[in-house]
């Protein structure tokens, strides 16, 4: 019993800890002046219409965080289909290779490979074009579709094929009216990881924007010279709150526990 | 009785089989592409770690380990040796280390409760900890900076509470000087090596969870309790049937996270004092930043890439022989 | 020749031989029992006639042609799967009517069709459920219904009964033969399960360790079991080792008469079965052996009663149906126990041969 109130004490001691710094964040959002204070002064909302609407600056990082977010998240899901499926398909050395290559960004530390990515644009001259952010991003968070993708696969039983099969089933038909449709919410799942990620993602696409664009993040980190200012924290609220609504989407139509890697639940 | 078990469906590979035959050309494609994005960066910062500065801000292919003796002994060695940028790495390593093991050592109790809750529970405390583990490292740098600087966050509420004077009064106040956490008249956390450890923990602390979440999840709840009905207490358990359940697991994500933290860069530009930099802010400095020295980043680079694959190798070999 | 004809199969897992020469002949409209323990190639030869497994050797013929490199979906043999694998992301109905819906045919055909079927199967009204909501007998019909579809030419059966709870068995059974009578289809189930073989069987093929033991019908796979394989799997049974003597057998002191002497020279070791509800306790006047035997354990259960008995030649258990006998038997008691001539099967001995 004692231990159970420990145990719960614990956990909530850790809620507490992780949300500390994002409700600090949060709060200073609400400053009616340009500086940040915690407990706000003077309370307002408009911060949320600078961020938002009227600060233009504020407005194209926040387009350009979407395109390059949403971009990417595509593209990455459209390269890591046909790996996990060459993964789960064949199993051989080859695909697992390749599978650990697609996943080696996501792998090493984000710095270096920014910096290769930046080589590699400036040599391709398309250094600081926004589709090679989106290419950028869609390459550091392969990893993340191919992952939920190929386990939306394992979770396919091998007798559904099988049934498919014995009712006249070819195997592009058993693809479409099988797999396809049962691996749908890991493949959106895997969409929006790659999606959240690619909208926080700061150090890579320093490297690969070379300044002739900003994304939110990383005109928040342009601006810590300055100091702080609460429309900065508007933009940190945002992007929870995005995170937020995400991955509950994700729980409420996916199944998210088994997305975490725990066992499947029997039926 | 043959040793032969229902067999498993031939469906799939016959599949693929047929695809292989049939396209070729997207099989070419897809490893093209996937090679091109995920390789060739790696390997231009290998290939340029051995060019050379040109006067003016660029610099030319060269085969030379200029860059790299630059970082072990010093540019003028041997008439001199400078072990700045080996500092540097110590301090990437110093830093990934302690923040990995206290995040793992924290996260750990924390995922085991989890683990043991409803499965709504469990989605609702993984949307939480998602949302915190995709929150940009800018972000909680801010969070932090904003609670830990010396004008508003924790050393006024230090003040404000009393809690300063009590801490001079019973003498503890000088040993957080000699840590570096006071100045002469308040506490201070800006700029110090717990504030960059501190923040480095955070950083890593959801995916520490998420690591840690599918061993734990799928430990057979079964076995604590036939432990306890032969008479073993909650910590007995622990020790004697769950720690050594996911020992494995539990070093691979230290290893996995010191690897994330080698690369962390905003937490130590704003929390670390100027003399204890890691190599990632070095690597920035060299390719975006003041010194403009684009080979010199790239072997700073690959020496972080060495130390991570080192130690992604080291995980590999301890899962495999654990497995053996 | 309308049926599915089998000759020389065999089919080879790396360097395990799973199926070995199996040669078999499915009368059209009858239901076939592939029967055996777990691992004895039973599922295999089912995948191989549904061409969801390649055989390594022999012909596959149905109604004449050869089918064996028929791909699976080409062949139109309906098949329900050991755990039904109905499809979680449709409906009750959109499973019955797959085939239907991907072989072109029109929409209202294909909903006429899937309403006879879940009509025929008793789900009217389940049609817009989704699976997650039936019951373990419930997702059984619909995956009768899927199977039935396309008006299979073979209808094949993984061990239909195992994913439901045993009263729901016994009913299914009956329900399932019944309604294989009445669409009069060649069928072929597979079970480890021989009372369930022999509830719904016109013929019963008993498999062993990739090998077809023995083809017949449920009763002479019963009486006249054709080795000791068959006469342990089937029903139940008292082993003795002997040896031949004189048309009769040996075994220990005891030598044993038989109703027509075996066809075995003198000395051969043999094994004799017999079935627990063939011998006589304590009787006079059967044709027979008759031994000494006192009671070790008596097990009362309902309808029958097991006599445990230690014998001269060994332990022994005797059954009586109730009302067959009112004596009472108690532990320890003296009795005689009678082997009649028609009641021993005889089977060679060789040496590895489990029983």
């Amino acid at each position: 019993m004692i231990l159970r109130s420990l145990g719960n004490l614990f956990m909530a001691l850790s809620a507490v800890m992780l949300a500390l710094p994002i409700v600090v964040v949060c709060g200073a959002a609400l400053n009616s002046g340009r500086s940040m204070f915690f407990p706000p002064r003077d309370p307002t909302l408009v911060r949320f219409h600078e961020f938002f609407v009227s600060e233009p600056v504020w407005v194209e990082a926040l387009t350009n965080s979407m395109i390059i977010a949403f971009g990417s998240a595509a593209l990455a899901v459209l390269i890591a289909w046909p790996v996990a499926y060459g993964l789960w398909a064949r199993g051989d050395k080859a695909s697992k290779f390749l599978a650990g290559l697609g996943s080696m960004p996501f792998a090493l530390p984000p710095i270096v490979f920014g910096v290769g990515l930046g080589f590699l644009w400036t040599f391709l001259g398309v250094l600081g074009s926004i589709w090679a952010g989106v290419v950028s991003h869609a390459a550091l968070f392969l990893a993340l579709p191919i992952v939920t993708i190929s386990i939306g696969l394992q979770s396919i039983e091998k007798s559904h094929l099988d049934a498919a099969a014995t009712m006249g089933a070819t195997r592009a038909v058993a693809f479409r009216t099988v797999i396809l449709p049962q691996t749908i919410p890991y493949t959106v799942s895997g969409f929006f990881f790659a999606l959240v990620l690619s909208f926080n993602e700061f150090i890579v696409m320093f490297f690969v924007s070379a300044s002739s664009y900003s994304t939110v993040t990383l005109q928040i980190f342009n601006s810590l010279r300055n100091g702080y200012t609460p429309t900065m924290a508007v933009a940190a609220i945002t992007f929870i709150f995005v995170s937020v609504v995400v991955f509950s989407a994700v729980a409420r139509w996916g199944d998210l526990p088994r997305l975490m890697g725990a066992e499947p639940t029997k039926s | 009785m043959s040793v032969v078990s229902e067999p498993s469906s031939a469906v799939p590979q016959m599949a693929a089989a047929a695809a292989a035959k049939r396209l070729p050309l997207a099989r070419i494609g897809i490893w093209a592409v996937t090679l091109f994005l995920c390789l060739t960066p790696f390997l231009l910062v290998i290939a340029i770690s051995f060019g050379q500065k040109i006067e003016g801000a660029s610099w030319e292919w060269a085969f030379s380990f200029a860059n790299y003796q630059r970082v072990f002994v010093g540019a003028n060695w041997p008439e001199e040796f400078t072990a700045l940028y080996l500092q540097k790495l110590y301090y990437s390593l110093y830093y990934a280390v302690i923040a990995s093991v206290l995040a793992v050592i924290t996260a750990f109790p924390f995922t085991y409760l989890m683990t043991g809750l409803s499965k709504r529970a469990q989605s609702a405390w993984l949307v939480f900890i998602l949302s915190s583990l995709s929150l940009s490292e800018v972000f909680i740098v801010m969070g932090w900076d904003v609670l830990l600087s010396n004008r508003s966050g924790l050393p006024m509420v230090f003040k404000a509470t009393g809690l300063t004077q009590w801490l001079k009064d019973v003498g503890w106040f000088e040993t957080l000087r000699d840590w570096g956490l006071a100045n002469p008249r308040d506490v201070k956390f800006k700029t110090s090596v717990f504030a960059t450890v501190l923040t480095m923990a955070y950083l890593v602390w959801p995916y520490a969870v998420i690591l840690l979440y599918p061993p734990l999840s799928r430990l057979d709840r079964s076995m604590t309790e036939a432990a306890r009905t032969m008479g073993a207490g909650p910590w007995t358990v622990m020790r004697t049937v769950v720690l050594p359940a996911v020992r494995l697991p539990l070093m691979g994500s230290v290893l996995l996270l010191f690897v994330f933290l080698l690369g962390v860069y905003v937490a130590v530009t704003v929390f670390a004092e100027p003399a204890k930099q890691t190599m990632a802010v070095s690597v920035y400095e060299a390719v975006r930043g003041n010194t403009l020295n684009a080979p010199f980043g790239s072997a700073q680079a690959v020496i972080l890439l060495l130390t991570a694959g080192l130690f992604l190798a080291l995980g590999q070999w301890l899962t495999r022989r654990n497995a053996s | 020749m309308n049926g599915l004809q089998l000759s020389g199969i065999y089919k080879d897992f790396g360097s395990v031989r799973a199926v070995e020469n199996v040669n078999l002949d499915f009368a059209e409209g009858e239901l076939t029992a592939l029967l055996g323990p777990s691992g004895c190639g039973k599922t295999t030869l089912l995948r191989m006639i549904a061409g969801l497994e390649m055989p390594s050797g022999g012909s596959i013929n149905l109604g004449g042609n050869n089918i064996t490199g028929l791909a699976a979906h080409k062949r139109r043999f309906g098949m329900v799967f050991q755990n039904f694998a109905l499809f979680p992301h449709l409906t009750v109905r959109e499973n019955v009517v797959y085939s239907l819906v991907i072989s072109g045919t029109s929409k209202s055909d294909a909903i006429a069709t899937g309403e006879r079927l879940l009509d025929l199967v008793q789900l009217s009204g389940y049609g817009d459920r989704r699976i997650g909501e039936l019951s373990g007998g419930q997702r059984q019909r619909v995956a009768i219904a899927r199977a039935l579809a396309q008006e299979p030419e073979v209808f094949l059966l993984d061990e239909p009964m195992s994913a439901l709870d045993a009263k729901l068995r016994e009913d299914m059974q009956v329900e399932l033969r019944l309604l294989q009578q009445r669409l009069g289809i060649t069928t072929i189930v597979v079970t480890h399960d021989q009372r369930e073989a022999m509830t719904m069987a016109d013929k019963i093929v008993v498999m062993s360790q990739g090998r077809v033991e023995q083809v017949g019908s449920p009763q002479e796979i019963y009486h006249q079991p054709e080795n000791a394989f068959v006469a342990d799997f089937i029903g139940k049974a008292n082993f003795f080792d002997g040896v031949v003597e004189g048309g009769k057998i040996r075994v220990g002191d005891a030598l044993l008469e038989l109703k027509t002497p075996a066809g075995f020279l003198g000395g051969s070791p043999v094994k004799i079965a017999c079935r627990p509800e063939t011998p006589y306790l304590d009787t006079e006047g059967v044709a027979g052996s008759r031994l000494k035997a006192k009671v070790t354990f008596v097990r009362d259960v309902g309808p029958v009663r097991d006599i445990h008995l230690e014998t001269e030649i060994g332990p022994m258990v005797v059954e009586y149906a109730r009302g067959e006998t009112d004596r009472s038997f108690s532990i320890g008691q003296d009795t005689t126990v009678t082997l009649p001539v028609e009641g021993l099967h005889v089977f060679p001995r060789t040496g590895q041969e489990a029983a």
